[in-house]
């Protein structure tokens, strides 16, 4: 009980929460398809746009916790990292603005509000953040594949056979050839599963990012996969991150 | 910036934040009501009015299990009607809290068959009766610092100044609530966080004793009221020494 209280107490925690409920409902309206319910289909859209609504009311001040949170991201000593994480912040500060001007359009204080227009605009910043967190995720999963690439080297130092990547060899498709890139191929996966798996924040972050991907990329058309897949991807987003609130360990930091 | 994302962040400061603006825009509503050219505003404020009330009736699904958290933490307490004022009156926010998240569920859709009136009713007894309860601690506390300082023998000498510097109040009727009225704004004074709790209380009761029919009044009173104690909320959560405990 202690526990749920002070999980309570977040603020974010409580956003998540019912991230996870909305996406459900998504998810639970989108597998309801036939007449019989209907009813249900009609009270879960309903309980959806609540959830949502909500949401952004709860959701009023983060363009000020990003802006500092990007103010932070300026003093970080990897160039790569520092661009991509400032960016991706002040990207979500941009998508929350216009997440704030959404809901005053919704509760009626804009009175001729473009509510698609405003949509729209809020999910490209949020896709423009969102790929810069995959960048930034790549970015730390090649370090840490090379790095592991090098103690394997230095722990064989005569390695019966040496990955050599496939630009170095002739350009001639022979069965040798092509073995030897399968092989190589099979080597770099094997080495990039083992670096995910020491290091799940990491791995935890990189699934968040790519299931949350899909939603603007469904909502603004450019590779719609439909409600239910949409659904889906958000509910595992968002247990994957009350994970992370829940056991602080397994954030990625920074 | 850095002490508003802190405030924000956690969930009683956006939502004390949020009944602030609530109550505003329900005072603003009543003040402007017979404003014939500020139509466009009142409707506007009343739609605000009503989404912040549904949102925080959305963000307080979980609370029941604070207050019953709560509830375990004062039952531990030495004082003995420090005890029971704070144990009934948490077990009471804890089943209002429960009322309130089984209208939110009707409001909803989720439940249907269920005496609204009925429930709404009980969901006001109950924050009623909390209020009371803390009321009740709030003067125990009072008379408890009152008692200590009449026989503090400082005091007894500045009070004695008093009623000697103002013979005409003193020889009124009733010397001795000259003397008691003293006692009590200078405890009051010296104790900013049992004054602070006193007349948030009081300002609160005024909702459900409107609810119930108890005693009737308006828009505005109400508005009012619920702004003070918002206010008062808002600064016993940045100023934690004005916050009473336990």
């Amino acid at each position: 009980m202690d526990s749920w209280v002070r999980f309570n107490a977040q603020s974010q925690a409580k956003e998540r929460v019912f991230r996870a409920a909305q996406y459900a409902c998504a998810l639970l309206g989108s597998t309801l398809q036939n007449d019989e319910a209907a009813e249900i289909r009609r009270t879960v859209s309903q309980l959806e746009a609540h959830m949502s609504l909500t949401r952004k009311l709860l959701r009023l001040g983060n363009s000020v916790e990003a802006l500092e949170a990007a103010k932070r991201s300026i003093h970080l000593s990897d160039s790569v990292l520092r661009l991509c994480l400032t960016i991706s912040h002040l990207n979500r500060a941009m998508y929350f603005a216009c997440d704030n001007v959404l809901w005053a359009g919704k509760t009626g204080l804009i009175s001729e509000l473009d509510q698609h227009k405003w949509s729209q605009r809020s999910f490209r910043y949020y896709l423009f953040a969102l790929i810069l967190n995959l960048t930034r995720d790549a970015y730390e999963l090649h370090l840490l594949v090379e790095r592991e690439a090098r103690s394997r080297t230095s722990k064989q130092p005569s390695s019966p056979s040496i990955p050599l990547p496939p630009d170095h060899l002739p350009s001639s498709s022979s069965p040798a050839t092509q073995a030897v890139n399968v092989g190589w191929l099979y080597r770099q996966l094997h080495l990039v599963g083992t670096v995910l798996y020491s290091n799940p924040p990491l791995l935890l972050d990189l699934v968040k990012n790519s299931c949350d991907i899909f939603i603007p990329l469904d909502r603004l058309g450019i590779y719609p996969t439909g409600p239910g897949f949409v659904g889906a991807c958000g509910l595992a987003s968002s247990v994957l991150s009350i994970l992370t609130m829940v056991h602080p360990w397994l954030k990625l930091k920074p | 910036m850095d002490p508003f994302v802190k405030f924000t962040s956690q969930s009683q400061g956006r939502d004390r934040i949020f009944r602030t603006a609530q109550y505003a825009c329900s005072l603003a509503v009543y003040l402007l009501r017979n404003n014939s050219d500020r139509k466009d505003l009142v409707a506007k404020l009343k739609s605000l009015e009503t989404s912040l009330s549904a949102g925080r009736k959305l963000l307080r699904l979980g609370n029941a299990a604070n207050s019953i958290e709560a509830a375990k933490r004062t039952v531990q307490l030495s004082d003995r009607v420090l005890r029971l004022c704070l144990t009934v009156a948490n077990v009471s926010r804890a089943l209002y809290f429960i009322c309130d998240n089984v209208l939110w569920a009707k409001s909803v859709g989720l439940i249907r068959n269920i005496d609204k009136e009925r429930w709404s009713l009980n969901s006001s007894r109950f924050y009623f009766f909390s209020l009371v309860m803390h009321l009740s601690r709030d003067v125990y506390a009072v008379l408890q610092v009152m008692t200590k300082r009449s026989r503090d023998k400082n005091f007894k000498q500045r009070m004695d100044q008093h009623l000697t510097e103002n013979p005409e109040v003193a020889e009124v009727v009733v010397p001795h609530l000259d003397g008691f009225l003293f006692l009590l704004l200078e405890t009051l004074k010296s104790h900013p966080d049992l004054a602070l709790d006193s007349v948030k209380n009081i300002c609160d009761l005024f909702m459900p004793l409107d609810k119930l029919g108890l005693y009737q009044s308006n828009g505005g009173v109400i508005g009012f009221c619920g702004l003070i104690s918002s206010l008062i909320g808002i600064v016993t959560l940045t100023q934690p020494r004005l916050r009473i405990a336990p």
